[in-house]
């Protein structure tokens, strides 16, 4: 499979035919070719702030039940209210996004890269290897995400930690699929036959080769699952099968009791909602925008 | 073309088994005896004796091996035993839950096709004005908005505005058209909004691949009309890529339909699944999940089919 | 007033207004009772789909509540006058002076929906089933009747019981809903017939099953009980989310729900409808409570247990968790407000349960510094994975527990893992439990704190509770009973092995069209819609 992108045989080395842009200059290029990428990123961003300084920024504790103040609607003490424990949801919104980032991308990153080696040995080893983990491989694809993530969450319970391995699961293949058909169209590169045929070591072949060539299909597909991880995150927590009571998951604030009492108390209900959607679009944005600026494929396509 | 199909239906044979054996591991190792859990009740008196007869009978005591034979036999034949909940026949429980689903994801799909096409086209078309902006805008945060948020929005809308709640029972359309309407609309919208997203992506993305063809700008050249060039040529020959999408998008589908019927509290096959998992069901749980993947695995062969059957230079491959 | 043409005496117009009044009363609706109106078809919401439609085998209101009104009972608690008992084919019964023999008269004009009659023999094959099921068969109540020793008809309308002790609960037992009365010729081709068929002597017969969602039913036109039942018949659609029976209840598509609503919705609904909704705010036998794992450390330490006790404060408990989920009234291990309940002044002597929360913490943080963990410690609080009341309970208790330094994290486990975990192998250390009844009888409440018993999570033996327990068990005299079923809730709440949390009520709201339904403290009973009637379709 040729690729667009010409490569240059010069002892070793491929080059593209752009010149070479330092980190800075790349960024600011990125944010003017690609404003709806940049605002993702800002939102990306700014979520991560949330997350990690939520210690200093949030107002209460988010656990802290202040019985006196249940359901109070947003004023000036709690900005965005509090919950049916008195507790204050602007402060939990906060600690929520530790969790939704933690899982987002420990389990994107997980998944990926467990799919990605997966690909790189299929595509490297070729012939027994390569069918039996194909095989394999498309016995887990024939699973719809959610339900995957589902079953395999409900085996091991309600905890943080276990939605994150039941969300990895299901991106492994589908991350080794991608890595791999990259990994096959470099071993398919008459060049890689030349250098092989000149009698260099097989792992300098694909050290030096493959890997640098599935790097960037690798950072699309990262970046691709990370606004589903999240999604799943809440959708399994909703169900009931994620963080359990007091953690302030986003999903789990939208849970039974934000129906219940969505009358009295309509920001139970919306606010989690938001936060999750902004995210996620925040991830999408920057992660199609990533895609098209790195696939030189698309790159015509802008 | 026949030695086609003949070595893709082969192919899917091991897949299907393999499915079938990680459902079964899977459900096996989920902690929790069934037994235990029909017994108890909402809170009742646990009887030693009655646990063992109750294992005994559910064929719970029976060596993993010879349960997983039993359970591979059945699936070649169909046959998923009885729910352990109830006791009735899987197939037969599955059945009355399915018209409802079945329903639900056609509907959904119509939907989005019917939204999504026109406008991945007309942002392809437009590229990189502030139509084709809008559009991909709205598709992504459609994408964005967790499906179960918006059904809960729409019930709460629905209830505090309107005081309207939805029928309480399923009545297919070919009885009572406006029952059925009033209960599906709102379930369809909710799974039909992600579904148009990723297809109005989809669309546009392969129209504007179309749109690169040489017989296209041969066209423009030719001095065509666009809509003509639009939509005789290009519209025609990005179907094929829009329908393997539709084909491959089906997975994301039947998730939607999970997370919908729980919250609209529809008494279809993805609700079916959340229940039997809570009830350790062990049956239904393993006819679900692998008719699930049945279903995409026959899904994404006919779309391959499909494709081939328009595509001679698939064939060979 | 008399007139030189008219000269009526005064006699004539006082009978005429007497007349007059009587005429008019006669005409004009009568305010106070109001005559039940014949038809219409109930529709009802429900919260779950009942596994199987056999009683007798389950413990959910699941199936409790769609099946009750299709059969008979041989006693029954009086819906108007709970906690008396009535027949409901028994006609009266005598209790032999030794309390070993009890012989009920049933009526002779019982029939089955097929046609056949109801006898003595149909109520002693059902209650073989409950008291010594057969193979296969489960019976979720066998344990309430170990006193038995045998059931007997010797005719047609007289069914003994034979006892091997005496027992102060037997007739409270056989006034449980569940034991309904099957005919004998089903069982014995099949004693798990009625899992899926149902064949009722009840004032509705069976019409339509559809599974996961509709269940229906129509009157029974041969009833016993003469000009019985008003309705034409009901229907119960299932729908486990809360807010969408809620939702159904508001716009009309249910006209009641029969188990409970939480208060925020009750509120929104009743703002929406006014008066033409009805709510019926009662207490129910529920209570839910922490247990403790008695034989690991560090809860072999009376003191550690103690601690934890104290450090719950029930009362603000009380008013944060009642507009949340019902959880209301603070009581030992019997209802509050029954004979059996410990009085409060009694009560708040106990650990845990006095009023002063601040001396209560301090207290605990001693005694927790006295048996070695000055700083606290961690503990896991398994739970079952169902919001309401459990995970609402779980958080404010944990909330609680943190003032005195112990850090629990709760641990939601789908039923059958918890189930399995606590109850099978004793796998926790704390967890919430939860106890609901349809009667307050001190046998099925109690049972638990005795050695050995399935129930007896907490897995702790002291010979004082077994004996207290043998002795009340066995006690015909109320006073003497009472007596020893109050010293034996001081027991267990002193030694802290269990630590009770609070008493449920609940919201049973309805359309004001349906009328006659009194909502009892449970929501097992008063479910055979007999006497229900509803003003208008």
């Amino acid at each position: 499979m040729a690729t667009s992108e010409t490569t240059l045989v010069h002892g070793g080395a491929t080059a593209a035919l752009a010149p070479r842009l330092t980190t800075v200059r790349a960024v600011i290029k990125f944010i003017r070719t690609k404003p709806l990428g940049a605002a993702g990123a800002a939102i990306i961003l700014g979520m991560m702030i949330v997350a990690a300084s939520s210690g200093t920024l949030a107002p209460y504790d988010p656990y802290q039940a202040d019985y006196a103040a249940q359901f109070a609607r947003p004023n000036l003490d709690h900005w965005f209210g509090t919950d049916e424990f008195g507790r204050d949801l602007m402060s939990r919104i906060m600690y929520g996004a530790r969790i939704a980032l933690f899982v987002g991308f420990t389990a994107s990153f997980v998944g990926c890269t467990l799919g990605g080696l997966l690909g790189v040995i299929s595509a490297y080893c070729g012939g027994k290897v390569d069918l039996l983990l194909e095989r394999l491989m498309d016995i887990l694809l024939a699973f719809p995400q959610l339900i995957l993530a589902l079953a395999i969450a409900s085996i091991l319970g309600p905890a943080v930690q276990n939605v994150v391995i039941a969300i990895s699961i299901p991106i492994i293949p589908r991350a080794a699929r991608i890595v791999r058909a990259a990994a096959l169209s470099v071993k398919e590169n008459i060049y890689v036959e030349a250098v092989q045929a000149l009698g260099a070591a097989q792992r300098r072949v694909v050290l030096r080769h493959i890997v640098p060539n599935v790097v960037a299909p690798y950072i699309i597909i990262v970046t691709a699952q990370l606004g589903g991880a999240i999604l799943a995150e809440a959708a399994l927590s909703y169900l009931g099968l994620g963080a359990a009571e007091p953690t302030p998951s986003w999903g789990l604030m939208l849970s039974g009791s934000a129906l219940s009492y969505a009358e009295k108390a309509p920001w139970i209900a919306i606010f989690p909602g938001i936060a999750i959607s902004l995210g996620v679009f925040g991830f999408n944005l920057f992660g199609d925008s990533l895609r098209d600026a790195l696939d030189p494929k698309l790159r015509r396509k802008g | 073309m026949r030695i086609y199909i003949l070595k893709r239906l082969l192919l899917i044979i091991p897949t299907l088994l393999g499915a079938a054996t990680l459902v079964f591991l899977i459900m096996r190792v989920i902690p929790g005896d069934v037994a235990l859990l029909i017994l108890g009740g909402d809170q009742g008196q646990i009887d030693q004796k009655q646990l063992v007869a109750m294992r005994q009978q559910l064929g719970l005591d029976q060596p993993l091996y010879v349960q997983f034979g039993t359970w591979l036999w059945g699936v070649v034949r169909f046959d998923f035993g009885t729910s352990l909940w109830t006791g009735q026949p899987v197939v037969q429980e599955l059945l009355i839950r399915l018209p409802l689903s079945l329903e639900l994801a056609l509907l959904a799909s119509m939907v989005s096709v019917v939204i999504a096409i026109p406008l991945g086209m007309l942002a392809a078309v437009r590229q990189d004005s502030w139509v084709d902006y809008l559009v991909r805008v709205i598709s992504i945060g459609g994408l964005a908005i967790p499906g179960f948020w918006v059904g809960i929005l729409c019930i709460l809308f629905l209830v505090i505005v309107f005081g309207w709640g939805p029928p309480l029972e399923f009545t297919p359309p070919w009885i009572n058209p406006w029952a059925n309407f009033q209960m599906m609309v709102w379930p369809v919208l909710t799974v039909g909004y992600r579904y148009a997203a990723v297809t109005t992506r989809m669309t546009r993305s392969t129209m504007l691949d179309v749109l690169r063809e040489d017989y296209i700008r041969t066209a423009w050249a030719k001095g065509l009309h666009e809509r003509a060039v639009v939509v005789r040529h290009a519209l025609k020959n990005s179907m094929l890529p829009v329908i393997t999408l539709v084909g491959t998008e089906f997975a994301f589908l039947i998730g939607g339909l999970v997370v919908t019927e729980t919250v609209f509290t529809l008494n279809g096959v993805g609700r079916f699944v959340v229940d039997a998992v809570a009830h350790r069901d062990y049956p239904v749980v393993q006819a679900l999940i692998f008719l699930t993947a049945f279903s995409f695995v026959i899904v994404n062969l006919l779309v391959d089919l499909t494709y081939a059957w328009f595509d001679p230079r698939i064939r060979y491959h | 007033m008399t007139g030189p043409s008219s000269r009526i005496p005064s006699s004539v117009v006082l009978l005429a207004l007497v007349a007059g009044s009587l005429i008019l009363a006669m005409v004009s609706p009568a305010p106070a009772a109001e005559t039940p109106r014949r038809g219409g078809v109930l529709l009802a919401v429900i919260g779950a789909d009942a596994p199987t439609l056999d009683p007798h085998q389950e413990g959910t209101f699941a199936t409790l509540q769609v099946v009750a009104p299709l059969y008979s009972t041989l006693l029954q608690i009086d819906p108007y006058n709970y906690p008396k008992i009535i027949g409901d084919v028994a006609t009266d019964w005598k209790i032999s002076a030794d309390g070993l023999t009890y012989t009920f008269k049933i009526r002779s004009d019982v029939r089955f929906h097929d046609g056949s009659p109801l006898t003595a023999a149909d109520v002693k094959t059902s209650y073989d089933k409950i008291v010594a099921p057969p193979a296969g068969v489960r019976s979720m109540r066998k344990n309430a009747y170990t006193m038995v020793a045998s059931v007997e008809a010797p005719d047609a309308t007289t069914v003994v019981f034979k006892l091997k002790h005496p027992s102060a609960s037997l007739l409270d037992n056989l006034a449980s809903p569940w034991n309904v009365i099957y005919p004998k010729k089903y069982l014995d081709r099949d004693p798990n017939y009625f899992l899926k068929n149902v064949m009722g002597s009840g004032p509705f017969k069976f019409k339509a099953y559809t599974r996961g969602s509709t269940f229906e039913a129509e009157r029974n036109p041969d009833y016993f009980v003469k000009d019985r039942p008003h309705l034409n018949g009901y229907k119960f659609y299932v729908s486990p989310e809360t807010s969408v029976r809620a939702a159904a209840i508001r716009s009309g598509r249910a006209y009641i729900e029969f188990r409970d609503l939480p208060l925020s919705e009750v509120e929104a609904i009743k703002r929406a409808l006014g008066d033409r909704v009805t709510v019926q705010h009662t207490p129910l036998i529920g209570q839910w409570g922490i247990a403790i794992q008695n034989t690991i450390k560090p809860f072999t330490d009376v003191r550690v247990r103690r601690a934890l006790t104290l450090g719950i404060d029930r009362y603000t408990a009380s008013r944060v968790l009642f507009p949340l989920t019902g959880l209301r009234h603070v009581g030992a291990l019997m209802r509050p407000g029954t004979e059996w309940a410990v009085p409060p002044a009694e009560l708040e002597k106990l650990p845990g349960f006095g009023r002063d929360a601040e001396r209560n913490r301090a207290e605990a943080k001693k005694l927790l510094a006295e048996a070695g963990y000055p700083n606290g410690f961690k503990v896991v609080l398994k739970n079952r994975n169902v919001k309401l009341p459990y995970q609402d309970f779980a958080v404010y208790v944990i909330q609680e527990w943190r003032k005195i330094g112990v850090e629990a994290e709760n641990r939601p486990l789908e039923t059958a893992a918890l189930l399995a975990d606590v109850r099978d192998h004793g796998n926790f250390e704390l967890s919430v439990s939860a106890t609901v009844e349809y009667l307050d009888d001190p046998d099925v409440f109690l049972r638990r704190y005795t050695t050995g018993d399935p129930t007896n999570v907490g897995r702790y033996s002291d010979t004082i509770l077994d004996d207290l327990f043998a002795r009340q068990t066995r006690a015909l005299d109320p006073v003497e009973r009472r007596k020893l079923i109050v010293e034996l809730q001081k027991r267990v709440l002193e030694q802290a092995y269990y630590m009770p949390g609070l008493w449920w009520t609940r919201n049973v709201v309805h359309w004001t069209k349906v009328k006659n339904y009194v909502a009892p403290p449970s929501h097992y009973t008063n479910q055979k819609l007999q006497d229900v009637w509803l003003a208008e379709d």
